[in-house]
């Protein structure tokens, strides 16, 4: 049979010969190459996250102007509004829903078309913000890893101490006895706070620090910032060196104090992290203005230089 | 055929057969996730035909993103405050994966402001306790009073003059009754959590660590994943945290 038609095989033969050049098979390939390319394309171009064409996309309720109404928001709005899920909103809860993010979003729209961002002051804020996080967006939204988090602690461990606290006793002599002042903190040392003690040197306790242990801060608020600075020195049992102030002879009787200790990373971690992502933020935020300021054409008045 | 055209047409053919597999599966994996999108969030578990590959992609995004705090099982890591996502105490929201999706999405604190940021619990033994708004701090006497009240709800009464004066501090000075409710019951408004049903976000429920937590505050925070993450991904893995709870509890109202 072959020897019957011998011109057509070998024809065929000839095209898919790879040894020979052959402008018949090179245009098949070509051609079969095209297809396959469109094929892939065609797929890409219609499928791909993001692509927008007139098909609403499945995530979206709607699309205004090309801009996308999310099902997330709608489903979240269904439900502040009505406290009911998508499948239990009834159709007038839907359009009602659907209605009015379709209104809000055109009225923003409008609102862009109009430049109300050059005179409201409320949507110039809401736009200073929304860029200010957009150029914090990676700061924001990474999960920082943990050798991170560990060495901005370590840096910052000062920050991350407790408050600390003192219980003292405050007494007080009259400026008139300012010479027997020392002989009473003396006898304070050596003899307590005993109620004879305190008669024998006029020595009264005074109304601050009545309330038994305090954190730092309320007792610096509650000392005034020269019996402090003593106090924040004294160690427990301590009594301090007469303290001469326009309200008498003052001498502290440290009870406990407690020096701000520090809290382990485990302990602080939730606020290691939030300070770490902020400074991250602003340093992005900084960033993000030098570059605007750098591309602006900023023009000052003589004098505002 | 020719012979010389057996390995060509062979392997065109196979490029063909791989290429219309490849379009048809990811046209059923397009369809699924459009049924997934397209459908009300509360009923996806409950769709033989939509969520068991949802929720494999689910746990996929779940360990790529979420383990690192929530734990492979997503039972929490206290040291974190990253709370536990299988049992029924839900911080925020009611536990619905609409409110969980949009968790995933905007975060909480996370500097999205869609996302929950509300409030944070103040830190009672600093000088100012709250930036947000005007709260006396406690001295450390009032701290311990008010972490014995709270340890009374555990059934701990070992001083009950303390509880007595932790109640007064809980309903009046301290104001703690605003967030978390004159019972302690919480609210999932604000993500203030329960107080009184011994599931503790952060430390072990210890006298030391309800005082830690009254003294120095707690302001935990989740990132937002809605400029990382695809619609479907965000819903995919909200599905399968909805998943990780009791079945049978589930609210889909």
């Amino acid at each position: 049979m072959m020897h019957g038609n011998p011109s057509k095989c070998s024809k065929a033969d000839d095209i898919w010969s790879m040894g020979r050049p052959g402008a018949r098979r090179s245009l098949l390939l070509c051609g079969a190459g095209a297809i396959v390319g469109l094929i892939i394309a065609g797929f890409g171009l219609f499928t791909a996250d993001g692509t927008r064409t007139s098909i609403v996309p499945a995530e979206d309720v709607a699309l205004v102007n090309q801009v996308p109404i999310l099902m997330s928001d709608y489903a979240a709005q269904l439900r502040a509004l009505y406290d009911v899920s998508l499948s239990q909103a009834t159709m007038r809860q839907k359009r009602q829903v659907l209605d009015d993010m379709i209104r809000e979003e055109l009225y923003v729209q409008r609102g862009v078309e109009l430049g109300m961002q050059a005179d409201t002051i409320e949507v110039r804020q809401a736009l200073v913000g929304a860029v200010e996080a957009q150029a914090a967006a990676d700061a924001t939204m990474a999960v920082p890893d943990e050798s991170a988090l560990h060495a901005y602690y370590e840096k910052n461990r000062a920050r991350y101490a407790d408050e600390g606290q003192m219980a003292l006793d405050d007494y007080v002599q009259p400026v008139s006895a300012a010479g027997r002042a020392a002989a009473a903190a003396a006898d304070l040392r050596l003899s307590g706070t005993a109620p004879a003690v305190l008669a024998r040197h006029g020595l009264r306790r005074s109304a601050i620090m009545t309330d038994g242990e305090e954190f730092i801060f309320a007792a610096r608020l509650h000392l005034g910032e020269r019996l402090f600075a003593v106090a924040s020195r004294m160690k427990d049992g301590e009594v301090s060196e007469p303290v001469p102030l326009p309200d008498g002879i003052h001498i502290l009787v440290m009870r406990h104090h407690i020096a701000p200790p520090p809290r382990p990373f485990a302990v602080v971690r939730d606020r290691v992290l939030q300070d770490f992502v902020t400074d991250q933020a602003k340093t992005l935020t900084a960033g993000n203005e030098r570059f605007l300021r750098k591309r602006a054409d900023i023009s000052l008045q003589k004098g505002y230089e | 055929m020719p012979r010389r055209l057996f390995w060509p047409g062979t392997l065109l053919l196979l490029a063909a057969v791989a290429l219309i597999l490849l379009v048809l599966h990811a046209g059923r994996d397009r369809s699924l996730r459009n049924a997934v999108m397209q459908a009300d969030p509360e009923t996806v578990l409950n769709m033989p035909a939509l969520a068991p590959a949802t929720l494999a992609r689910g746990q996929v995004v779940f360990a790529a993103h979420c383990v690192t705090c929530h734990g492979l099982a997503g039972k929490g890591v206290a040291a974190k405050g990253a709370p536990d996502l299988t049992d029924e105490d839900h911080l925020y929201g009611s536990g619905l994966v609409a409110e969980i999706e949009q968790i995933v999405l905007h975060g909480i604190r996370s500097g999205d402001a869609r996302g929950w940021h509300l409030a944070s619990m103040p830190a009672y033994g600093r000088a100012k306790p709250y930036a947000m708004e005007p709260i006396p701090p406690l001295r450390p006497q009032e701290i311990q009073d008010m972490a014995a009240y709270l340890r009374s709800f555990q059934g701990d009464w070992a001083d009950k003059a303390a509880v007595e004066r932790g109640k007064a501090l809980y309903v009046g000075k301290a104001g703690c009754f605003d967030c978390h409710a004159q019972d302690g019951s919480g609210d999932s408004a604000v993500g203030a959590p329960n107080l009184v049903d011994g599931v503790w976000l952060y430390g072990d429920g210890s006298a030391a660590t309800i005082a830690d937590s009254i003294a120095n505050g707690h302001a935990g925070s989740s990132p937002a994943f809605a400029k990382s993450l695809s619609a479907f991904d965000a819903r995919a893995v909200s599905l399968y945290v909805a998943s990780l709870g009791d079945a049978s509890t589930r609210k889909t109202l």
